[in-house]
């Protein structure tokens, strides 16, 4: 389920696999992922998620991407759209892979 | 005497189980008198072998026209159905979307709450770590998530709680909603009551010997009071009941279904956790207290709904208790509409509800032979004219007893 | 007097007794720890080990621990004996028999997970792979509505019992219930209470929400970061004064009003300016024929998320307006933890054991009280309230069900 440590994963390449994450964990049906915009807004007016898909796809991404986000409550501002999410979410790889390569014996 | 206004009056009625969607599937059914009953899936191993293999599983085709996937996304399957049953039963009583419904009352009734969406829960915290739990499953996995969904669907901003008493929960929720007109507390009241059946519940209830299964008297049946009975049947599915006052029905020309006269309710602690006990007199000694305070003698009573399920204690309590109340004389009518609804998902309400108003019940489905220890004999067709005054009884494994009094519509 | 007469002279609105109390915390067994602990300004949260969890988020919870009259039927859960501890306490206060099936009593318990966590153990079993073979008897408890009933059947209860499952307004709301039923004149006496205990369940569930402080929980403290879980039980013995007086019984003090309401709003998040709460104050007092202006001190919701504190601090304005800056506020969550269903019942018999000591318990937690909220929430000793009357306990559940409850001091 986890994705390759060490694949790059730029945070264009990210936002389709984000947006098919987005319909299939919060079941978001007859949605067609692509029809998400990249800067729209995902929470009230937009989207129309609310606190617990944030903390739904918290769990989702975290699964999928194997990385853990950091405690404290779900970021708006990471959250506020799917370019927003993925820029954060290609800095918390990166993040993570630096971290192996250091650890690595 | 209580005044006519605060007299509770029921104005509608939605149904949504293994007969469909509407009240007049139901009837239908029930005079019919075969129940709707499919195989559950065994393929998880969960089932012993030899054991029941059936439920009264809800015909969903209608579930999405009645509410649309867009909303319903995060509903847990009961939810989702009570929902839906909420729908109907305000079509049926004619408050149209957009109904004020600031001061509506919600009660809901189940046994075991959202059984899927537990199990899910599980799995993800026992099985694969308390980190995958999903919040959106836990935020539904309480009992009073029905209850929740059906106010935000309509706003319906009055009291609003969820009881939980096994068998007997279906009573005891309109005998609340009941108590909340009658004391002002709410002008109209939606009681819910609501069961999924998945199958580690039916396989776990096979294994507390509660269901009936195959065996060398007959097929896998329910058989209320026949000699023969060896459990109940599960169902599932949601039934939604609108309750007004007499006043406010009145105000907006709506038709009363039936009047809602009293609500008994009591306890045998001889019961086991999961059985019943022996404690018939001291329930009859409860039952007859109940209709004298509602100035009612057992010969005033037209006809019997009974919660009897096809359960071999609980029927015979349910006849011993019956027998005693009505101190060995004649008993009225009495029709166990359980044998085609199955137990749990209100059909048994909906079933009471539609005596009391008047429609011709369906006979006790899978009854056939009088078991001679209790000696009661079902209603099994013939002339029975519409009843003035019903008697709604269940009594639930565990020992919770409820009784209601409900009379026809018109007051003549 | 005569049952019937003590009937026919009540009325609506009448303040029903309270002769007994009984309860189990993380502080120990029995009311007089409670009150200690209580009073000592330090929480019972703390690190706990009822079950292993290390890899849930959190590691803090107030732990009750099996109380010292532990004895309970074969196969009941640890709810169950939270509840027949509390309820034996409350009784001998009262001065009622053990067995109670000469008397016109009921139950009202609130529960949310019933026998869950002993049943966890045999769905871990069920659900694990691979696959091993369990003890059915494991979930002989488990339902929601158990508590009640082995309190019900170890005193002989033979009135009505029920169980709300209401999540966290749960046994507030079997307290409402109560008192409409003591006031119709259905019983003489009810035990009112409720029961939890910590499982894995409903911890992982509100981690998955993110909803619990890594530490003790911090009750309108400005950094204040999430809920703290507890587990114990507390009953309460009701009344109506002519029975209590024709007992011969001593009057603790008295529940005089009840009121309910939903914000149909959210499942999780209450509305944010406390109007559904608010609703439910207001019923209540006027259920009990009072004001805002009666109430002397307020044993506030207070689960410690910043969410629920700002909701609660916005209608405690609302409906207090200047006074709130000079009225006493405490949040029992913050010595003892969040009890979910049977949080109503620990915080009223806090409640009623502050008008005992004629003191407000202080509200642990860390950090300075917000300063946006302007209220006077007691930290670090109980402050005296000598001559306090009346006392509002609050409590807002999932699904934005909120109750509220008007407690009587003894000298009223």
């Amino acid at each position: 389920m986890s994705a390759p440590a060490g694949a790059p994963a730029t945070s264009e390449e990210l936002a389709p696999r984000l947006k098919r994450l987005i319909v299939g964990t919060l079941r978001l049906e007859g949605l067609d992922p692509e029809s998400i915009g990249d800067d729209q807004l995902l929470f009230g007016e937009g989207l129309g998620l609310d606190s617990i898909d944030a903390l739904e796809l918290v769990v989702a991404i975290e699964q999928e991407f194997a990385v853990a986000i950091p405690e404290g409550k779900v970021d708006h501002d990471v959250f506020h759209s799917v370019r927003t999410l993925a820029l954060w979410l290609a800095e918390r790889i990166a993040l993570r892979d630096s971290q192996r390569e250091t650890t690595a014996p | 005497m209580r005044s006519v206004s605060a007299e509770v009056v029921v104005t509608g009625l939605g149904v949504l189980g293994a007969f469909g969607a509407g009240r007049r599937a139901l009837l239908e059914g029930l005079r019919a008198g075969v129940p709707r009953l499919r195989e559950v899936d065994r393929g998880a191993g969960f089932h012993r072998p030899g054991g029941a293999r059936l439920a009264a599983l809800a015909d969903l085709s209608e579930l999405g026209n009645l509410v649309p996937a867009a909303l319903s996304r995060r509903m847990s399957p009961p939810a989702r159905m009570a929902v839906a049953a909420m729908q109907l039963a305000l079509r049926d009583a004619g408050l149209p979307e957009g109904t004020d419904h600031t001061s509506t009352g919600i009660v809901t009734g189940t046994a075991f709450g959202p059984a899927w969406v537990t199990e899910q829960l599980l799995r993800q915290i026992l099985g694969q770590g308390p980190e995958q739990a999903s919040p959106a499953l836990f935020t539904e996995s309480v009992a009073s998530a029905s209850a929740a969904q059906m106010a935000m669907m309509i706003r319906a901003r009055g009291p609003n709680q969820t009881l939980t008493q096994r068998e007997a929960s279906d009573l005891l929720a309109l005998g609340e909603a009941a108590r909340w007109i009658r004391d002002g507390k709410a002008g109209r009241v939606l009681v819910g009551i609501v069961e999924e059946s998945i199958p580690i519940l039916h396989a776990l209830l096979d294994r507390f010997q509660a269901l009936a299964r195959a065996d060398r008297f007959g097929p896998e049946r329910a058989r209320p009071f026949d000699r023969h009975r060896n459990g109940f049947t599960a169902a599932e599915g949601a039934v939604v009941v609108v309750l007004e006052s007499a006043a406010v029905a009145e105000a907006r020309g709506a038709q009363p279904i039936c009047r809602l006269l009293a609500h008994g309710a009591a306890f045998d602690p001889s019961a086991s956790a999961h059985g019943w006990g022996n404690g018939a007199p001291p329930l009859a000694r409860a039952l007859r207290r109940f209709l004298d305070r509602n100035g009612v003698t057992p010969a005033g009573i037209d006809l019997i709904v009974s919660g009897a399920s096809g359960s071999r204690l609980g029927d015979r309590l349910e006849a011993l208790t019956l027998s005693a109340a009505w101190e060995s004389r004649p008993l009225p009518p009495v029709v166990a509409p359980k044998g085609t609804t199955g137990e749990y998902g209100g059909g048994f309400l909906a079933a009471g509800l539609l005596a009391a108003a008047g429609e011709r019940p369906g006979v006790t489905a899978g009854f056939g032979a009088v078991d001679p220890e209790l000696g009661l004999a079902p209603w099994t067709g013939g002339e029975l004219s519409p009843p003035r005054l019903t008697l709604l009884t269940a009594l639930a494994s565990g020992g919770a007893a409820a009784w209601t009094l409900v009379a026809r519509p018109d007051r003549a | 007097m005569t049952a019937g007469e003590h009937r026919a002279g009540r009325t609506a609105g009448e303040a029903i007794a309270i002769t007994g109390l009984g309860a189990v915390s993380g502080y120990g067994a029995g009311t007089a720890a409670l009150w200690k602990g209580l009073a000592s300004g330090t929480s019972a949260i703390g690190p706990f080990s009822r079950f292993e969890h290390a890899r849930f988020r959190t590691q803090f919870a107030s732990e009750a621990g099996e109380p010292a009259a532990t004895a309970g039927p074969a196969r009941s859960s640890i709810a169950d004996r939270f509840a027949l501890a509390a309820a034996r306490e409350a009784l001998a206060q009262a001065g009622l028999p053990s067995q109670l099936d000469d008397l016109s009593c009921g139950i009202y318990f609130g529960s949310s997970t019933g026998g869950m966590f002993e049943s966890e153990s045999y769905f871990a079993d069920l659900l694990g792979e691979p696959r091993r073979a369990s003890r059915i008897g494991r979930l002989t408890a488990q339902q929601t509505c158990s508590p009640g009933e082995t309190v019900a059947r170890a005193h002989g209860v033979r009135g009505p019992v029920q169980t709300v499952a209401s999540a966290c307004a749960s046994a507030t709301l079997a307290m409402g219930n109560a008192l409409a039923a003591l006031r119709a004149g259905d019983i003489d006496v009810a035990i009112a209470g409720g029961s939890d205990s910590l499982c894995r369940l409903t911890y992982a569930g509100f981690n998955s929400l993110r909803a619990v402080d890594p530490k003790a929980c911090r009750p309108f403290r400005a950094e204040r970061e999430g809920m703290s879980i507890g587990e114990g039980a507390a009953v309460l013995v009701l009344e109506s004064a002519a029975s209590a007086s024709a007992r011969g019984a001593r009057v603790l003090g008295w529940l005089v009003g009840a009121g309910a309401s939903c914000d149909a709003h959210h499942m999780t998040a209450p509305d944010p300016q406390g109007a559904g709460i608010a609703r439910a104050v207001e019923a209540a007092l006027a259920d009990a024929s009072l004001s805002a202006d009666d109430i002397d001190f307020v044993n506030v919701h207070g689960t410690g998320t910043p969410h629920n504190d700002a909701a609660e601090a916005n209608m405690l304005r609302a409906v207090f307006g200047e006074r709130l800056s000079t009225l006493p506020l405490t949040s029992s969550k913050g010595a003892i933890g969040h009890y979910l269903g049977a949080a109503g019942a620990i915080e009223a018999v806090a409640t009623m054991l502050c008008f005992l000591h004629g003191a407000v318990h202080p509200t642990p937690g860390e950090g300075a009280v917000d300063p946006a909220m302007n209220l006077d929430l007691v930290i670090g000793r109980p402050r005296p309230v000598p001559g306090a009357r009346f006392a509002l306990s609050t409590n807002l559940a999932f699904g934005g069900t909120n109750a509220a409850i008007i407690l009587g001091s003894g000298q009223t």
